[in-house]
C-alpha cells in the first residue's frame, strides 16, 4: 500500500479550498442580491388590482409554478424529458441532496440535516440489493441506516448508479442537442452553456468514478478521484453566483414570485 | 470612438439604464431552455425570431455595458455593441414581436422576453431607427392626433350619432360612462365604435364622449419603446379624463391601450386616478348580469380571440365567454384558447408595417408611412407577418366556428388579412358588432 501524500488533490479540495469557496459563494452571491436591491423601484402608485382573492392568490400560485411543466409534458415532450425529468427531477436534484455519500457530508456541516438519512438513497445496486436480500438488521447501526431506507424495493433502480447514469445521458444530450442549433440562427447558444454542461458532466462521471474505486485498488487513486469530483463540485459552487447555476438558488424562485405578483395578483391572469 | 459607436452606446446606455429589478432578473437568469421559442408567433417564420434569440441581442448588449466580465472578456461570454453595420439586424429583430407576452407565460423561470425585445426597441428608437410610420403616429399623438385622424374619427361619430338618432353627448361632465375611442378604431374597425355607441344608447347609460380624441391610441410610445412619449400620453389622457370627472371610462379597444391605462397609467402619472377602466366586455358581462342588457339568443358557430392584452396580460377571460354564451347555443374555444391563445401576430406595432395598414395609417390618420432606405425592411414585415398568421388560422380552422369574434382593432384587422390569406372564410367581429346585432 502506497503512502497517502500530505498535498494531494484531496486535501486540496477538503482542506484547503472549501473556505475559498465558501467566500467566494458568499460574496459572489452578496453581489449578485445586491443588484436586485439597487435596481428595485417602489412604484410612485398603483393601479386598482384585479387579483381574484385568497383562494385565487394560492391557486394562482401553485399554478404559476406548474404551468411550465405542464406545458412541457404536453408541447415539449424531449425537452421535459432530459432537461426537467432526467436533469433535474430524476438526476442532479435527488443525487445532490440524497445520495447517501452526500447526506453525510451536509450533516457534518449541518447537523440537523442528518434528519434525512432515512430518505438517503444507495450509491449502488449492490446496496439496494441488500435492502431486498439481507432482511437482518445488521450489527451496526449505520449500515442499518443505510441498507433500511424508506425507498425499500424501490432503491433497485433509485440508487445512485441508475441516476448518475440517467444524469449523465441527459447532460451528455443536452451538449449533442445544443450543436446543431450553433449555426441555425439561435444566437442564445453560449460558451457558457457548454462549459456549465461539461463542469457538471465532470462532477457527475468522477463521483461515479470515485464511488466504484475505478481508477485503481490504491488509496491514492481513491483519494485523486474523490478529490477531482469534490474540487470540481466547489469550482460550481464557486462559479455559481456568476453563471446559469444561479438559477437553482436565486433565478428561478425570483422569477416565479415575480411573475406570480405580476399576473396573477396583480393583473389576475 | 467614431461618432456613429458612441451613438449606438449611448442609445443603449439609455435603454439600459431604467431597468428594474424585474428586468434585471429577465436579462440575467434566462438558461436557454428555449421552452419560450415554441408559443413565439414569429418563431415559425425563422427561429432566429424566437423570443430567446431575439432578446439575447439586448442582453449582449447588456453584458458589454453593464458586466465586469462583459467588458473585460468581451466576445468570450457574448458580450456585444453593435456597430453601424449591425443596425439593420437589430431593427429587424426588434421589430419581430408582438408583445404578447406568450413566452413569459409558459418560462420555467418567468421571463418576460417581450419587454426585453420591447427595451431592444428603444435602443432602436435612441439611434433613429424607429420605422417612419410608427415614429410619425408618436408624433401625431403627442400633438393632439389631430387633422385627419380626428376628422376620421369625427366622420365614424357622426355616423353613430345617424344611426342612433340623437346627438352624441359630448364632454358632458361627471357621467357614469366616458366611452373613448380611438381614431386607430375608426380606421381600422369603425363599426366596433358605431356598435358601442348604440349599446350605451339602447341601456340608457348616463354617458358621454370627448369630442376630440383623448390621443391617436394612447400611448404609442409603448409600441417603440419610448417610456418617456407613453408617459406624456397617459398624463395628458389622465388630465383630460380626470377634467370630465367619470366613474368609468370604458374603452372598446382590448389592445395594448387597455392593459396600459388599466395597469401602467398610475405609475405614469403617480397617482391612482379617480376612475375605473373597463373594457366593454367586461361592461357587457356586468350589465348581462344585473339583467340589464337582453340578448336574442341564436345557434351560430361562434369563436373567441383572446387579444393578448386583454387576456394573457390583464386577465379578462370570462367576461367575454359569458357574453357571447348568452347570445349563442353554437359558442366553442378555439384549440388555443385563455392563456395558450395564440396571437395573430400584428400587435405590438406589427400590423402598421404590413403595406395594407401603411396605406391606412396614410389615407385616414395622415401619417408619413415610410421613409427612405425602409423599403426593404418593410417588405420583409410585411411578408413574414403574413408567414406569422398562418398558425393562428390553422387554429381558427379547427374550430369550424362561421364567426370570430375579438375585441381588438387590430385583432379584427389582422384575422380578417389572415383568413383572406390562409382561410378559412370566416366573418370577424368586434365584440361590440356582435352584441348590438343582437340586442333584444
Ligand atoms: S423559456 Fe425562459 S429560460 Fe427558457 S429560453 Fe425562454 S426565456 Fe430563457
Ligand atoms: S412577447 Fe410574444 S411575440 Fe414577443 S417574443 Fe414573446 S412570444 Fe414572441
Amino acid at each position: 500500500m502506497q503512502p497517502v501524500p500530505a498535498t494531494d488533490l484531496y486535501n486540496l479540495a477538503v482542506y484547503s479550498l472549501l473556505p475559498v469557496t465558501i467566500f467566494v459563494f458568499v460574496a459572489g452571491m452578496f453581489y449578485r442580491i445586491s443588484r436586485y436591491v439597487s435596481t428595485w423601484k417602489r412604484p410612485r402608485a398603483s393601479s386598482p388590482k384585479r387579483g381574484k382573492g385568497f383562494g385565487g392568490a394560492v391557486v394562482g400560485l401553485i399554478m404559476t409554478f406548474l404551468h411550465p411543466i405542464i406545458f412541457s409534458l404536453k408541447k415539449e415532450r424531449s425537452m421535459f424529458t432530459t432537461g426537467l425529468l432526467a436533469m433535474h427531477v430524476l438526476g442532479v436534484i435527488p443525487l445532490l441532496f440524497l445520495l447517501a455519500h452526500h447526506v453525510v457530508w451536509w450533516a457534518y456541516f449541518f447537523p440537523p440535516y442528518a434528519a434525512l438519512k432515512p430518505l438517503a438513497i444507495p450509491t449502488s445496486s449492490v446496496s439496494s440489493y441488500l435492502s431486498l436480500s439481507a432482511p437482518v438488521h445488521p450489527a451496526s447501526s449505520m449500515s442499518f441506516d443505510f441498507v433500511n431506507t424508506v425507498w425499500g424495493p424501490l432503491t433497485a433502480v433509485l440508487n445512485g448508479d441508475v441516476l448518475a447514469v440517467i444524469a449523465t445521458v441527459a447532460v451528455g444530450y443536452k451538449v449533442l442537442e445544443r450543436i446543431p442549433k450553433i449555426s441555425g440562427g439561435r444566437r442564445y447558444i453560449r460558451i457558457g452553456d457548454f462549459v456549465a454542461l461539461l463542469l457538471l458532466f465532470a462532477i457527475i462521471v468522477s463521483g461515479y468514478v470515485a464511488t466504484h474505486h475505478m481508477l485503481g485498488p490504491d488509496m491514492s487513486d481513491y483519494r485523486t478521484a474523490l478529490g477531482f469530483h469534490i474540487l470540481t463540485a466547489e469550482i460550481l459552487v464557486m462559479i455559481l453566483p456568476f453563471t446559469k447555476f444561479f438559477h437553482f438558488v436565486f433565478g428561478y424562485w425570483y422569477g416565479k414570485l415575480h411573475e406570480w405578483y405580476d399576473l396573477v395578483l396583480r393583473r389576475g391572469v | 470612438m467614431a461618432a456613429e459607436t458612441v451613438e449606438i452606446k449611448r442609445a443603449a446606455g439609455a435603454a439600459l439604464r431604467r431597468i428594474s429589478s424585474a428586468e434585471l432578473h429577465f436579462l440575467e437568469n434566462c438558461v436557454g431552455c428555449a421552452l419560450c421559442e415554441s408559443v413565439c408567433p414569429y418563431t415559425e417564420v425563422d427561429p432566429g425570431y424566437g423570443p430567446v434569440s431575439k432578446a439575447e441581442l439586448l442582453r449582449r448588449i447588456y453584458r458589454k455595458e453593464m458586466t465586469i466580465s462583459g467588458m473585460i472578456l468581451g466576445p468570450l461570454v457574448h458580450a456585444w455593441m453593435p456597430g453601424a453595420g449591425d443596425l439593420g439586424l437589430v431593427r429587424e429583430v426588434a421589430y419581430r414581436c408582438t408583445n404578447c407576452w406568450h413566452c413569459y407565460t409558459v418560462c420555467a423561470f418567468g421571463i418576460n422576453s417581450g419587454t426585453l425585445v420591447n427595451m431592444l426597441r428603444t435602443v432602436v428608437d435612441g439611434v433613429g431607427m424607429t420605422p417612419a410610420v410608427l415614429a410619425e403616429m408618436r408624433k401625431l399623438e403627442l400633438e393632439g392626433a389631430g387633422g385627419k385622424a380626428s376628422a376620421t374619427l369625427a366622420e365614424v361619430l357622426n355616423r353613430a350619432a345617424k344611426e342612433i338618432g340623437k346627438d352624441l353627448p359630448f364632454d358632458k361632465k361627471g357621467a357614469n360612462v366616458l366611452y373613448v375611442p380611438w381614431p386607430v378604431e375608426a380606421a381600422l374597425d369603425p363599426d366596433s365604435v358605431v356598435a358601442t355607441i348604440k349599446i350605451l344608447d339602447a341601456l340608457g347609460e348616463d354617458w358621454s364622449i370627448p369630442k376630440d380624441p383623448l390621443g391617436l391610441r394612447v400611448p404609442v410610445g409603448s409600441l417603440v419603446g419610448d417610456v418617456k412619449a407613453a408617459e406624456e400620453a397617459m398624463k395628458s389622457f389622465n388630465d383630460r379624463v380626470s377634467d370630465l370627472s367619470p366613474k368609468i371610462v370604458l374603452l372598446s379597444d382590448g389592445g395594448y391601450p387597455y392593459s396600459s391605462l388599466r395597469f401602467e397609467l398610475a405609475e405614469a402619472v403617480g397617482s391612482t386616478p379617480s376612475y375605473r377602466v373597463v373594457h366593454v366586455s367586461e361592461y357587457l358581462a356586468e350589465k348581462l348580469r344585473e339583467g340589464k342588457l337582453k340578448l336574442r339568443s341564436g345557434s351560430e358557430r361562434v369563436t373567441w380571440h383572446d387579444p393578448c392584452k386583454l387576456g394573457r396580460s390583464a386577465g379578462v377571460f370570462d367576461e367575454p365567454r359569458e357574453v357571447l354564451k348568452a347570445a349563442t347555443s353554437g359558442f366553442r374555444e378555439l384549440p388555443h384558447n385563455r392563456k395558450d391563445s395564440y396571437c395573430v401576430g400584428g400587435g405590438g406595432g406589427m400590423g402598421w408595417l404590413s403595406d395594407e395598414l401603411r396605406k391606412v395609417a396614410e389615407e385616414k390618420l395622415g401619417v408619413k408611412s415610410s421613409s427612405d432606405g425602409e423599403s426593404e425592411f418593410l417588405s420583409k414585415a410585411d411578408s413574414d407577418l403574413k408567414k406569422a398568421m398562418k398558425r393562428k388560422m390553422e387554429d381558427v380552422k379547427k374550430s369550424e366556428a362561421e364567426i370570430i369574434v375579438t375585441a381588438c382593432p387590430m385583432c379584427v384587422k389582422t384575422l380578417v388579412m389572415g383568413s383572406q390569406i390562409h382561410g378559412p372564410e370566416i366573418k370577424v367581429e368586434h365584440i361590440s358588432t356582435f352584441v348590438a346585432e343582437r340586442l333584444g
